[in-house]
């Protein structure tokens, strides 16, 4: 068999996802000598002309990451779409759209002039006597999946070694599972967490930086706000091994669905303040109002998949 | 020309033991109350997952109405309080997301309060239809919206002063 032919590209990302098969160790330089690169920004001089001059079907494997974020993002990937016989979301922000996807809490007019200044405007830019201008933003940041056809998934803020791994030993053992599927566990990451669980009641929200945890006891019991319940296994719970939350950037499982609104029923089941009842009402909205920044602590990197932006300007009540 | 008037549109889940008990009662009662809401059972308000009502909000309903049993009424002793937790959480999402909280609304209806059912949507009909439209995106207000300006004129002026 041919070596197949693979492409990795960026769109609105961090670069984080580029770097990240050097995680994989040694065994990365077996993969690359399996697999032919076609095109890879971060690692080899291609431009778009390139892609533009391959056949349809020139690639065989387009892993693309990042949030798709201004027009060039959107025109690329639907190149690289046409060029390509398989498309891998690759990491958080082609996932789910990211922690880029948390740029839908503002207009893109808002976040121009915010980053850029007064007077700097999201649509048309035309400020360079040659013509070079940044693309414009789109409206909002969507997934790759909104945009085109996405055949697999490769989760992670980055993809941790594991999944790679995973990956791509599955796409040289040539078997590859149905479209749509998501290289990672169907079952939550407690199931992985060698963290111990107990029968849980919450009566305070603990910050990270606010205590140390108990290194041998789960963080929610302890108070701390982990996605553990709600996002997938496959990284074998690496923060919360390290005394860290999971901030949920593998993505929900099948059942959660809405990151946010998985957590939010589970931290609802949670809360405590002593006995149920409409004495405790009171006391319990105390502890839920003690949860800092719901949105960027619950949509961490699911934002743009749920919430979209329409509009590049304008508010609303 | 006439202008066409926004009807507000509310999705609006009861739970079998008490709310939709209520609902039913209003109804062989024959009494009126507007036509805006689309009633859904549910076994228990508890049952009642945020991403249902978040997949309303964004779906163009212009209000969610969650109906449950009286505290210490519940069939499965406490669904309701855990429902009332669930849009405690929701409405501090929604708020921070520029969407209006009380476009959700939790509210007890035992299954023998037909008429105070029928006061209940009267009264959230007539909320939601206050509040206007909802677009089923993004709406942050300004103050929200100015929160980028303001954290990046600190930073300019913790570089340039600091």
């Amino acid at each position: 068999m041919a070596k197949p032919k693979i492409a990795m590209y960026w769109t609105g990302g961090c670069g984080g996802c580029d770097v990240s098969p050097l995680e994989v160790g040694e065994a990365i330089v077996d993969v690359l000598s399996q697999v032919e690169i076609a095109f890879w920004p971060a690692l080899m001089d291609a431009k778009r002309a390139d892609v533009e001059a391959l056949p349809a079907g020139g690639i065989d494997v387009a892993l693309i990451n990042g949030a798709l974020r201004t027009e060039d993002n959107v025109e690329m990937v639907r190149l690289l779409r046409e060029k390509s016989k398989l498309v891998v979301a690759y990491g958080a922000c082609a996932h789910l759209g990211g922690i880029i996807g948390l740029g839908n809490l503002h207009s893109a007019q808002s976040l121009v002039s915010t980053a850029l200044g007064p007077g700097w405007h999201a649509g048309s830019p035309s400020f360079s006597a040659n013509g070079d201008a940044p693309p414009p933003l789109t409206a909002g940041v969507v997934p790759l999946a909104d945009v085109i056809a996405v055949d697999y998934v490769v989760p992670g803020c980055p993809p941790p070694a594991q999944l790679i791994g995973l990956f791509f030993q599955t796409l040289l053992g040539g078997e590859m599972p149905s479209p749509g599927h998501v290289f990672a566990e169907e079952k939550a990451l407690c199931d992985q967490c060698p963290r111990e669980k107990e029968d849980r009641r919450l009566e305070k929200f603990v910050r990270p930086h606010e205590m140390e945890p108990d290194p041998d006891r789960c963080l929610l019991d302890q108070g701390i706000v982990c996605m553990g319940p709600v996002t997938r296994g496959g990284c074998e719970a690496a923060c919360p091994a390290l005394g860290m939350p999971c901030t949920g950037c593998v993505g929900p499982t099948r059942k959660a669905g809405d990151l946010a609104g998985g957590m939010i029923s589970a931290l609802a089941s949670l809360v405590r303040a002593g006995d149920e009842g409409e004495d405790a009402f009171a006391r319990e909205d105390e502890v839920l109002a003690g949860l800092v920044d719901p949105v960027g602590t619950l949509y961490k990197y699911a934002l743009a998949t749920t919430w979209k932006r329409r509009e590049t300007g304008g508010e609303d009540a | 020309m006439a202008e066409l008037k926004h009807e507000p549109k509310i999705a609006a889940f009861l739970c079998r033991w008490c709310a939709y008990a209520g609902a039913d009662l209003a109804g062989t009662n024959r009494l009126a109350y507007p036509p805006n809401m689309i009633p859904i059972r549910v076994p228990c308000s508890g049952r009642v997952e945020p991403a249902w009502v978040i997949e309303a909000l964004r779906s163009g309903a212009d209000g969610v109405l969650i109906g449950g049993c009286h505290p210490g009424d519940c069939h499965y002793v406490s669904g309701n309080y855990k429902a009332r937790r669930r849009v405690e959480l929701l409405r501090d999402v929604l708020a921070g997301l520029g969407v209006n909280p009380a476009r959700v609304k939790l509210v007890w209806v035992s299954a023998s309060e037909g008429v105070r059912f029928a006061q209940v949507v009267r009264d959230y009909v007539e909320e939601i239809r206050g509040l206007g439209p909802n677009r089923g995106e993004f709406g942050v207000p300004e103050e929200v919206d100015d929160r980028a300006g303001r954290i990046a004129q600190a930073v300019e002026q913790a570089v340039n002063h600091g």
